[in-house]
């Protein structure tokens, strides 16, 4: 890492070829000389260029050269999501982009030197690869170093959250370099023994990594793979991983449908969300607890750049399907308990920010909180002043949702209490509005018609 | 040390993990192969149904003046 550059992005540090780094707001990548070749190669030989029209790779443009460093400047993501914030079928994208990465890679006479998980991210409605340096020079016969990485990083989750669930998916933020193939092949049932490609490209390889862990000195000799065998890896890999499917019910999968709303309610509210959101013109929004994102998308057309998160995998898949099925490029769903927003991890805890940082850095100008406040407040226990603070770190107009006491919902988790029904006496409307008069001022209050539900229109102090 | 490739690795490939690609690359070459065959057979006989996933191909097409381009 070049000491001269005061803000080094806090996640650039493995890579020796260069460094991000960020120049008063803008999100810079510095080309250290030890990576010169490798980046004249992939921009002369127009490899950059085909897999940026094709969308895969972060567009750059080069804005420095000199004899000693060369900086490109990517194209600004609005808000990254990390691994353990994808749904399945993220996941399964970002693998698959990936392997596709790899594989024209080879055919171009390079290799991607590593298969990271979190040189993926979301933009624009679609995974896009964003390490622009992560190439190197193909070596004739050698096999792909970055294979084990990629099972750890993407199959071997895969397989797990297909086997025991999507909350599987979740290890990936204990585990940030994977998942090591030991424990995904011990935690696989010895049924996937039988299946040939989860045979040999996880208990094999796990069985292989365990035999060969004590050769210290580096001993043995490392065998060669054919171009054309590595392709074979490459495309059992990509249809293996595109048939995996994950069953579960879901939580909130079909919510709407249970919920206390009428037709009449659901367009009155949407409306009304509506009417209170585009006068404020925001140019950026988040949606949280906002299930599939079917009330983020009323206001879609008129904000630039749109996050909708929820607990539920389902939702979430929901929501991305629907993100792919009409080319929305400005909706991102990503998965996230807000009682348990992601912590900073790696590194300092600072190598993956922290939710509640990169919420700050992409600072929405309107935050929607909808049927999300009785979760807080009766299933999580959460003080109104709490939450309220927790939605003043980032927020800065908020739309939320206050359903009252004869709300089905609340009942329900009311009566739930049982013995300690009365020690959430304080969960009414005038409790709600002064918790969040702390941190809130209150600009427009109104009831949804036909229901126990109270929207209001809040700008903090 | 290589000369060729001058980045050096930053991180462990895993010997083992080296050394089994060569055991999933043949395991892979057999299934792709007898995949294929049976395909054929499908084909051969009308039992081919259109394929509709919503997933790219792992091959990236190019355009003719991305070819070029290349050198």
């Amino acid at each position: 890492m070049n000491p001269a550059h005061p803000n080094p992005h806090q996640a650039s540090f493995r890579d020796p070829s260069g460094y991000v780094y960020d120049d008063g707001g803008t999100i810079r990548r510095r080309i250290q000389p030890i990576y010169f070749k490798q980046y004249q190669s992939l921009t002369d030989s127009g490899f950059y260029k085909t897999l940026i029209s094709k969308g895969l790779l972060i567009p750059h443009t080069e804005t420095n050269r000199t004899e000693t460093e060369i900086t490109i400047t990517p194209e600004f993501i609005p808000f990254i999501t990390y691994p353990y914030e994808w749904s399945f079928e993220q996941l399964k994208h970002a693998a698959l982009l990936t392997l596709q990465i790899q594989k024209y890679a080879l055919s171009k006479g390079f290799i991607l030197k590593d298969a990271s998980a979190y040189n993926v991210t979301f933009h624009k409605g679609k995974a896009v690869f964003i390490d622009t340096l992560s190439f190197d020079f193909y070596e004739e016969d050698t096999p792909w170093r970055a294979y084990k990485q990629f099972i750890t990083h993407f199959f071997g989750p895969l397989v797990l959250a297909k086997n025991h669930g999507t909350e599987m998916l979740k290890m990936l933020q204990t585990h940030i370099d994977g998942i090591s193939v030991s424990l995904i092949s011990s935690l696989l049932p010895a049924k996937t023994k039988l299946n040939s490609t989860l045979y040999t490209n996880i208990h094999l390889l796990a069985k292989m990594e365990n035999k060969h862990s004590e050769d210290y000195k580096a001993e043995t000799k490392v065998a060669k793979l054919s171009k054309k065998a590595q392709n074979n890896i490459l495309s059992l890999l990509f249809n293996a991983i595109k048939k995996l499917e994950v069953k579960g019910a879901s939580e909130w999968g079909d919510y709407y449908s249970k919920t206390n709303y009428d037709n009449a309610s659901f367009t009155a509210k949407k409306e009304l969300i509506r009417e209170w959101t585009l006068p404020l013109k925001p140019k950026s929004l988040i949606d949280i607890g906002g299930n599939d994102g079917t009330f983020a998308r009323t206001v879609l057309d008129e904000v630039d750049d749109v996050l909708v998160t929820d607990i539920d995998y389902n939702a979430v898949e929901h929501n991305y399907h629907q993100v792919q099925k009409n080319n929305e490029v400005n909706m991102l769903p990503f998965v996230r308990d807000v009682l348990q927003p992601a912590p900073g991890i790696g590194l300092n805890n600072e190598e993956r920010f922290s939710l509640l940082k990169r919420l700050k850095m992409f600072a929405p100008d309107v935050t929607f909180a909808l049927a999300l406040i009785h979760h807080v407040t009766l299933s999580g226990n959460v003080p109104f002043a709490k939450s309220a603070e927790f939605f003043a770190t980032f927020s800065n107009y908020l739309v939320i949702e206050f359903p009252k006491r004869e709300d089905s919902w609340v009942t329900s988790l009311l009566v739930r209490k049982r013995e300690f029904i009365n020690h959430f006496d304080f969960y009414n409307e005038t409790q709600f509005e002064e918790g969040y008069a702390l941190y809130f001022e209150t600009l427009q209050k109104q009831q949804i018609e036909g229901t126990h539900r109270v929207l209001y229109l809040l700008k903090k102090k | 040390m290589n000369m060729f490739s001058v980045v050096s690795l930053y991180f462990d490939p895993g010997l083992g993990a080296m050394i089994v690609q060569a055991v999933v690359a043949a395991a892979a070459g057999v299934l792709l192969f007898s995949k294929n065959a049976w395909y054929k057979v499908k084909l051969f006989f009308g039992m081919i149904k259109d394929e509709n996933d919503n997933y790219d191909s792992i091959d990236i097409e190019e355009k003719e003046d991305d070819e070029s381009s290349a050198s």
